[in-house]
């Protein structure tokens, strides 16, 4: 959903009707009945008294909390509020929402039951007051949310402690139950306009419609927003639904328009794709970088260290940042993504509180500041532009807000995130130092001493100490590691394991390339198998093969390859090398050369064009690296492969 | 198979006609020499003509319609055109070959490779590398068309082609591939959204993809080496890491002439490269290169025309035999192995086919061969004038002396004065101006060429050049020079002749 609304604030003020309505001496509070809140602009104030339905300013401006005012005091200095919280659906943890086991009506509240929820908040963030009932047209609660379970609302819950020395407000939810219901689309209106008042857009359900408009940003949109909002609220989504679709089985349009609901998507295709028929096709299958093991062997110690942290900041409710580094394929990503999955298994079953985890990893995405853009909209499904996103990030994490679960941050391929000044950077590391943030960021990248190379003192130490290193895996872990994967699926000589794993700890110790070596050998075993009659099982002479043609260099077979004039010429290179004492010579000094092996070779010599294109066909190949081809005689040759290899390779045929 | 214009061979006198104004120039033409037939190849103008002039036709000449309706048997010159044409869409690279030549062994790795992508929707990635000419993009139609073939592959593989040198960056590759894919922000021929949501679109799609229910994309990127360099590798990061995770199955294939693509990939990227590469180095000896003539200039068997065919055929398979073609060849082969080259001396030779010369001779080769190997300078050199030559000897000399350092044209009109107080038969003394005109259009010919062209700040005279010509050119376009001065030849010799 994209929503490029920059809102207008609005300044309000607030003030006490009346006069205090007791007092607490002990505590130096004074409780009051209701408040005025003027808005800049408007003329007449809105009023909130005790026992009406309420908005709190939220994070998400399309969506202000909900909650029941019951107590407003002051004490001297600031306007405090005790509320009811209710819940939307949307602040229902998305693994929860299932439980209801229906869809929510858009406009559904829930009345929300936490102990440990803190219930007062600064009487300054209130936007204004709502109508809540039972029925569907106004926001309506129906069911009680306990964190853990939806329940039947117990109609007593819903009944506002009495205040000892004021009279019960004569609005109040059960009141409004006992009421006639009023015109829906009068009600509608109403409250349209109170919440237009309060945040400039409504709920979710024509925010959706809202996105549609880009010129939202200005005035004039605004206007013409809420007369859609009215519309909108009179047709009801089942309309809105059939004009999407509509516009979704719209072909060939005359004039291109903007798709505003497309959604990614591969085409499926027709049949099912083929399952592995044999051992070694299984195998294969297995070895595939992309199958998910059932558990990683190997990082045990590491996955431990990151579960603790990321734990143990969840149950706290605090944030903090760790810096995980490791050369390529040393399964850095999978042991975080890992722990997150047993994390959140644990917090299924209710053992540590829910957390949100959002991912984004640095190469994919275009530029640094599209982070926040990522963040936000992984988030909170909204679409800004990084500026936009970065502010509402900031908002979002230094806002107290009372019901924020933990948010875990994995950031792929921290290093690309890098700016002259820092500041994604920057903010990423802040933020978790934030009182009341409950971020847990998660970094990763290549170098072990990336934050003392590339980052500023004032980011390098919001990193932190914690850190963590994956050393590359040894022979006996790759080896583990194919054992653990192929998993009693017999297809390897255990030979030959050994030998591709020692030879990929000997060289980078990557598990990527341990599997594609091996992936490549049964391949080369499926080939041969039909010839020879052996066992059926990859064997050393399979690994070997794989093994040299991934680490073979090609060069002197490209040599060995070349024709005889290309051969000539590298020849010729080489003995103007030695003529001249250095590395580098022109085409033209060569070309002499050229012409003297070609006559001692007892062929005709090549002429100048013939000689130029042989070159620039050998530079073409990156055996010979040329430079400023636009000289022509004057090119500068340098071989990019060492004499002897040339030597070498020219001498073997 | 039609050829436009009327044509005779004289010796049948037969006429082809084949579009309708011919018919009317025709009858005119037709009036003035004894045909024996005439041929007409489209139906409405058979049509026209029979009604117009047949009787006109018949009166002039007496030879009466003989339409193509349904004896198969074409003259030779239709034959000559149809020959041709089925050589130079071989030789043009127009038409695949049934089967890549001397890549068998490649042809099957990657062919099981994108097979196992199509039907079982596993991600691969490979290189194919290769030096220019030696067939990777033949080789890879030749897969591509073999794997459509399969029924299981066609409905459901789709491919995306892009090229380093059309998508010179991420962002244009990125609306390309969103274009090739057909995805939802595609709306006709535009990609709507920013580069970012772009990226982010693209990803979310291959994302939500799985090995069994999407459809494997094929992603082919031609110059592979040329996307190393754009921006971060973005898009080469984002293409291989699907590759190597739980995504749309997607097969991406590299094709490079670079034997050092791997060295210019980031190390992260390069991690989550298969390390797969296919080389085509042809190892072809010189034997299997003259067979790879025959075939290729040989007519298949299918021609409609087999006594044509047989003949052609017969005279090829000579052709090769012969002791001079054998020569050329062999130059060719010395030269370079890959089939790019020799199909261009091939083209050029089967150019040279006409009616009255039907088959392809030696001669055609010879001179296919000496168009294709002549040295450029040289025959830039055959077309100046006598004081350009002169100039141009001047700075030969001036190279000698001073062993390869700039000259300037001071030193060269010095040189050039010398040479015309001793020797002043044949050459006028040209006015300096004139000598300095003549240098420029050497300076313009890029014969000579500044050193460094930065700086203006020198006089013209005094600017430091140097001359783009070989030693040997210079004596060779001397020798070959028409009617050229004998005291020129020999100051060309010799310095103090």
């Amino acid at each position: 959903m994209s929503r490029y609304i920059t809102r207008l604030r609005m300044r309000r003020t607030y003030k006490w009707n009346g006069r205090p309505v007791g007092e607490d001496r002990k505590l130096k509070r004074q409780y009051y009945e209701s408040m005025s809140i003027s808005v800049e602009g408007k003329t007449e104030d809105a009023t909130v008294s005790l026992g009406q339905y309420i908005l709190i300013e939220g994070d998400d401006d399309d969506n202000p909390f909900v909650a029941q005012l019951l107590k407003l005091y002051t004490d001297g200095k600031k306007k405090t509020a005790v509320l009811q919280w209710f819940v939307r659906m949307c602040e229902v943890p998305q693994n929860k929402r299932k439980l209801l086991g229906r869809d929510p009506h858009p406009q559904e509240i829930f009345f929300y039951q936490d102990r440990s929820c803190d219930n007062e908040v600064d009487g300054e963030t209130i936007l204004g007051a709502v109508q809540v009932g039972i029925s569907r047209d106004i926001l309506f609660v129906k069911l009680l949310w306990d964190t853990k379970s939806f329940r039947a609302l117990d109609p007593e819950l819903m009944q506002p402690p009495q205040s000892p020395k004021s009279p019960p407000p004569s609005s109040r939810g059960p009141q409004t139950r006992a009421l006639p219901t009023p015109d829906p689309s009068v009600m509608k209106r109403a409250m349209s306009g109170i919440l237009t008042r309060g945040s400039m857009s409504t709920g979710k359900m024509s925010s959706s419609e809202a996105e549609s408009l880009h010129s939202a940003s200005k005035l004039s949109a605004a206007k013409a927003l809420s007369a859609k909002r009215r519309s909108q609220a009179v047709s009801g989504p089942q309309v809105r639904k059939k004009l999407d679709l509509c516009s979704e089985c719209h072909t060939a349009p005359a004039t291109p328009r903007t798709p505003r609901h497309a959604t990614p998507s591969i085409p499926s295709r027709t049949a099912p794709a083929r399952k592995p028929g044999n051992v070694l096709e299984e195998a294969r299958a297995r070895l595939h970088v992309s199958s998910v093991p059932e558990s990683l062997p190997c990082r045990e110690q590491e996955f431990q260290d990151i579960y603790n942290f990321v734990e143990s900041k969840v149950i706290d409710g605090t944030g903090g940042c760790m810096y995980i580094s490791g050369v390529p394929g040393t399964g850095k990503t999978a042991t975080v993504h890992e722990v997150i999955r047993s994390l959140q298994q644990s917090a299924e079953q209710d053992e540590i509180p829910h957390f949100r985890f959002i991912e984004i990893n640095g190469m994919k995405m275009t530029d640094p500041h599209q982070a926040y853009v990522q963040i936000l909209q992984k988030l909170t499904d909204q679409k800004a532009t990084p500026d936009h996103a970065a502010a509402l990030l900031e908002k979002r994490f230094s806002a107290p807000a009372p019901k924020k679960e933990t948010v875990v941050l994995l950031v792929d391929e921290l290093d690309l995130l890098w700016t002259r000044k820092q500041n994604v950077m920057y903010n990423l590391f802040d933020w978790p130092t934030r009182r009341n943030a409950r971020l847990v960021v998660l970094t990763i990248a290549n170098t072990m001493d990336l934050p003392e190379r590339i980052m500023i003192n004032r980011v390098a130490s919001r990193l932190g100490l914690t850190r963590m290193s994956f050393q590359p895996y040894t022979f006996k872990q790759l080896q583990q590691i194919i054992t653990s994967r192929l998993n009693r699926v017999k297809a390897f000589e255990e030979d030959a394991l050994q030998l591709v794993s020692r030879k990929v700890a000997a060289l980078s110790g990557d598990a990527r390339r341990c599997l594609d070596i091996c992936r490549r050998a049964t391949e080369i075993c499926e080939h041969s198998g039909s010839q020879k009659n052996s066992s059926g099982l990859v064997g050393m002479s399979h690994v070997m093969e794989a093994l040299d043609e991934m680490f073979s260099s090609s060069y002197i077979s490209a040599i060995r390859c070349a024709s005889v004039q290309e051969q000539l010429f590298l020849r010729a290179v080489i003995a103007e090398f030695r003529r001249l004492g250095l590395e580098e010579a022109t085409f033209q000094q060569v070309f002499v050369q050229h012409q003297a092996l070609c006559r001692v070779e007892g062929l005709q010599p090549a002429n100048v064009s013939e000689g130029l294109t042989v070159c620039q066909r050998l530079g073409s190949c990156r055996l010979l690296l040329l430079e400023g081809s636009r000289l022509d005689l004057f090119l500068r040759i340098r071989l990019n492969v060492s004499q002897d290899d040339v030597l070498y390779a020219l001498k073997a045929d | 198979m039609s050829s436009h214009g009327h044509r005779t061979i004289r010796m049948f006198n037969v006429l082809h006609i084949s579009c309708l104004e011919d018919v009317h120039t025709s009858v005119s033409w037709a009036a003035e020499r004894p045909l024996l037939s005439v041929h007409i190849f489209t139906p409405e103008i058979r049509n026209v003509a029979g009604r117009k002039y047949l009787s006109l036709w018949r009166e002039i000449t007496g030879s009466t319609l003989v339409t193509m309706s349904k004896r198969r048997s074409l003259t030779e010159a239709q034959c000559v055109s149809l020959a041709q044409k089925l050589l130079r869409e071989r030789l043009c690279h127009q038409k695949l070959p049934d089967r890549p030549l001397a890549l068998d062994s490649q042809y099957k790795h990657l062919l099981e490779l994108l097979r196992r992508t199509a039907v079982h929707g596993e991600s691969n990635s490979v290189l194919i590398v290769g030096p220019r000419g030696s067939g990777k993009t033949m080789l890879l139609g030749c897969v591509l068309r073999e794997l459509m073939s399969l029924k299981e592959a066609q409905k459901n593989v789709l491919l995306v082609e892009l090229n380093g040198l059309l998508q010179t960056d991420d962002k244009i590759a990125l609306k390309e591939i969103t274009r090739q894919l057909h995805l939802e922000n595609v709306v006709g021929d535009k990609v709507f959204g920013s580069f970012a949501e772009n990226l982010a679109f693209l990803l979310e799609a291959l994302k939500k993809g799985d090995k069994s229910s999407s459809r494997p994309v094929v992603f082919v990127l031609d110059e592979f080496d040329l996307f190393a360099h754009h921006k971060n590798q973005t898009l080469l990061y984002n293409l291989l890491d699907v590759s190597q995770s739980a995504q749309t199955p997607v097969a991406v294939l590299g094709l490079t002439c670079r034997l050092d693509v791997l060295e210019l990939l980031e190390k992260r990227v390069k991690s989550r490269f298969s390390h797969r590469q296919i080389h085509l180095f042809s190892s072809l000896s010189f034997a299997q290169y003259v067979d790879a003539v025959r075939s290729q200039l040989s007519l298949p068997p299918d021609f409609p025309d087999p006594k044509f065919s047989d003949a052609w055929n017969h005279s090829v398979t000579k052709l090769c035999e012969e002791k001079s073609v054998e020569e050329i060849l062999r130059r060719h082969f010395n030269s370079s192995k890959d089939f790019r080259s020799l199909h261009s001396l091939l083209f050029l030779s089967v150019s040279r086919v006409s009616v009255s010369h039907s088959t392809l001779h030696e001669a055609d080769l010879l001179e296919a061969s000496r168009l294709i190997s002549a040295d450029s300078k040289a025959i830039i050199l055959h077309g100046l004038s006598i004081l350009e030559l002169c100039l141009i000897i001047a700075m030969k000399h001036l190279n000698d002396t001073y062993d390869g350092e700039p000259f300037n044209f001071q030193m060269v009109h010095n040189e050039f004065k010398k040479f015309i107080q001793r020797k002043s038969h044949s050459i006028h003394k040209f006015e300096k101006p004139v000598v300095m005109k003549a240098f420029e259009h050497l300076l313009q010919l890029e014969l000579v060429r500044p050193v460094d062209s930065g700086v203006c700040k020198v006089q013209r005279e005094y600017q430091l050049m140097r001359l783009m010509l070989e030693h040997g050119q210079v004596m060779e376009a001397l020798q070959r020079y028409p009617q050229c001065p004998t005291d020129v030849k020999q100051w060309a010799l010799s310095a103090f002749a």
